[in-house]
């Protein structure tokens, strides 16, 4: 609020276009700008050829005064400030990173469901469709999470906390959609650590789908049966859906989309006119996914890397600072800030 | 958080004429020493916290949007000191219409006077080379504001350095769906209606007629050699007629043949359609990718922005100063932030790289 290099006469000056209680006309105004505006343009050649008349006319030391020395200035506090930040980084990653091994020492779920229901069991409000970023590393492998035996191993854990949870849709992006070409190997593998977690006589039934693929769910374990029988089963036995997304449901489906669009206007059996959102949005929440209520990133920063966007309209977007990895404290903590309730550590 | 009222000896001291103008000249400074890494190319900010800073504050909302304009003006000029190429602000979604019609009102009226203003100053902006354009639904901006809009943007369009974006009923998804609806209309009229069927600096029709031309100069010449040919080729006056008539009619068929065909309308192959004919569609065509993007707040989403320009590569960044408090001390760590960022970006790069190299 202080720090902006303005006196009080200059603020009300700004803000009503009044200075000492009078009116300023375009005029003055400008002249009360002038100390704050950058230098005049020099991209155009005119204005370089006027500068450089003036200058040879009037003052000549007046243009070597932002020579060197202010060059020289500058590169000094650049550096100096990226010195400085880096280290602020750093201490800051450590602290971050000292923290988040806390957190999930103290809130560890033992791959018990018991233990997740209680650590949600307070919260208001679940996102009814929760969606996650993943990512394939190719080398990398400091902590056994890279290949494809890594991604299946944290899609696996994901989808249990999320059963555990009660989250009923949980949908996958990996940006090289490596997964889909694995659909049954996939299943297989979220199927046991379902019944790692659960049991075998308590596990959630689970389908596994991806946008222009059939869904896979295997004829011992069909989705509608929970439903179908009585209301005691029912709620034992919850169904989850793990949905597969990658870089070709983004961009390139919306692509596709056009040009099948393109298509039927060329043989006119659609207008321009027919063409509105509620069409598109009809189109993509059918053969993509719908709108998640909540997406995790498990990466440092926030950085899509090619999601679906027609989707992420009203998404909420968490990611922890300068966490790498997958870990059930990130999921936790999403789940916490969804609900926007504080996370107690203590219980 | 105190009142604004709060701390007068210190808002005095601040605000006394040669603190003032030291922390101005480090302010100058610091954007110069920024000024001295990587910059990202085109920046977006959503403009959230506005109506939280006034209930804080207990002033009007009105006043709150008021000192968020100031904050934009101070940010602007920090990024176009810097060398951002592209700013884009979140002025106004389509569904802030939803708004107390009080406050939609005031929204308007405030920028209709701050675009007079802007309009006023033209030679100032000029500095800067910033030129504004509005994106979004200009259907829905009443005539006077319109007006308003209209004046500034043309006055500064012919500003090359720098550009602000203006989202000015705005969202995303009717921005996506319009460029459908603009790449499906120019794919399903048939390719001889179009006026410019392709980019191409050269128009087919000018090429006809100079062919034609020299076809003529030709016969002309022809002509003048061996007079006794007259009978077989047109009069001039003939073929000067034909190619009035011809010149006259938008056709751009040589031959004759040719006009059939184009009872049958032809079209571009839809399979053609690509990403970048969608991006060339979008309101920020010509716009550098977004490498910024910046949130107020503290809340944790986009709210229908520039979905399909960020959702590549965009560092996104959320944080939980209101926006009226934004200004840039805020912001000198988040570009910090991305700059550091971006250096370990190149650094990986080169050593993937070099790793590629020496396999």
């Amino acid at each position: 609020m202080a720090a902006r290099g303005t006196t009080p006469q200059q603020e009300i000056a700004f803000r009503r276009g009044t200075l000492h209680g009078k009116q300023l006309d375009a005029k003055q105004r400008e002249e009360l700008l002038k100390p704050f505006l950058p230098a005049e343009p020099t991209s155009s050649d005119e204005a370089k050829a006027a500068r450089r008349r003036r200058a040879s006319l009037k003052s000549k030391p007046k243009s070597k005064r932002h020579g060197p020395v202010k060059t020289f200035l500058y590169f000094a506090i650049y550096h100096f400030i990226a010195l400085l930040f880096s280290i602020f980084f750093r201490f800051r990653r450590a602290y971050r990173l000292v923290r988040g091994k806390l957190i999930s020492l103290l809130k560890y779920h033992h791959r018990t469901p018991e233990f997740i229901a209680h650590d949600v069991k307070n919260l208001v409000k679940l996102p009814k469709h929760l969606s996650v970023i993943v990512e394939y590393q190719e080398d990398d492998g400091s902590q056994g999470t890279a290949g494809l035996e890594g991604l299946v191993n944290d899609v696996c854990e994901i989808a249990a906390w999320a059963a555990s949870a009660g989250i009923p849709l949980l949908s996958v992006y990996e940006r090289t959609g490596v997964l889909k070409n694995y659909l049954p190997q996939t299943h297989a593998s979220i199927w046991n650590t379902l019944e790692a977690y659960f049991g075998a006589r308590r596990k959630p039934t689970l389908s596994l789908r991806a946008p222009h693929l059939s869904s896979y769910s295997p004829p011992n374990t069909p989705p509608q049966t929970a439903e179908l029988n009585g209301d005691d089963l029912k709620e034992d036995r919850q169904h989850l859906t793990v949905l597969l997304l990658s870089e070709h449901d983004g961009r390139d489906t919306i692509v596709d989309l056009t040009r099948t669009l393109a298509e039927m206007a060329q043989k006119g059996d659609v207008h321009q006119e027919q063409i509105n959102m509620e069409l598109i949005d009809a189109q993509l929440n059918d053969h993509v996914s719908s709108e998640p209520d909540l997406l995790i990133l498990f990466s440092p920063t926030v950085q899509l890397k090619g999601y679906p966007p027609w989707q992420l309209r009203l998404t909420e977007i968490f990611h922890l600072p300068d966490n790498k990895g997958v870990n059930y404290q990130v999921f936790l903590r999403a789940l916490y800030n969804f609900a926007k309730v504080e996370m107690r550590l203590g219980r | 958080m105190g009142s604004l009222h709060d701390s007068r000896i210190h808002k005095w001291f601040a605000t006394s004429p040669p603190v003032a103008w030291t922390v101005r000249q480090l302010r100058e400074l610091l954007i110069g020493s920024l000024k001295q890494g990587p910059i990202p190319q085109h920046v977006a900010f959503v403009m959230d916290g506005n109506r939280r800073f006034a209930r804080n504050h207990h002033i009007e909302t009105v006043e709150g949007h008021n000192l968020g304009f100031e904050s934009l003006a101070r940010i602007l000029e920090v990024c176009y000191k810097t060398g951002v190429k592209v700013v884009t602000i979140y002025a106004f979604s389509i569904e802030n219409f939803k708004r107390s019609k009080h406050e939609v009102d005031a929204l308007m009226s405030m920028a209709k006077v701050k675009l007079q203003q802007l309009a006023e100053h033209g030679a100032l902006l000029d500095r800067y080379g910033a030129s504004v354009r509005v994106l979004g639904q200009r259907e829905l901006i009443s005539p006077d504001v319109l007006q308003a809009v209209d004046k500034a943007v043309a006055m500064t369009a012919h500003n090359k350095k720098a550009v602000l974006n203006v989202c000015f009923p705005y969202t995303s998804r009717h921005e996506i769906t319009t460029a459908v609806m603009k790449t499906v209309e120019t794919y399903s009229t048939p390719i001889h209606n179009l006026p410019t069927p392709s980019k191409r600096t050269f128009s087919e029709s000018h090429i006809a007629q100079t062919i034609r031309k020299q076809m003529l100069e030709e016969d002309t010449e022809s002509r003048v050699e061996q007079p006794e040919s007259r009978s077989a080729s047109p009069s001039p006056k003939a073929t000067a007629q034909a190619e009035d008539e011809r010149s006259s009619s938008t056709s751009t068929a040589i031959n004759p043949p040719e006009k059939d065909e184009s009872q049958e309308p032809t079209f571009l192959d839809p399979e053609t359609i690509g990403a970048q004919t969608l991006n060339d569609h979008m309101m920020t065509a010509d716009a550098p990718p977004l490498d910024l993007l910046v949130r107020t707040s503290g809340v944790e989403r986009l709210s229908d922005f520039m979905l399909w320009q960020c959702h590549e590569n965009t560092s996104i960044v959320f944080l939980k100063c209101l926006w009226p408090e934004f200004d840039l001390w805020q912001f000198l760590p988040v570009l910090v932030e991305w700059q550091w960022q971006q250096k370990k970006l190149r650094e990986e790069q080169q050593r993937s790289r070099g790793r590629s190299k020496s396999d």
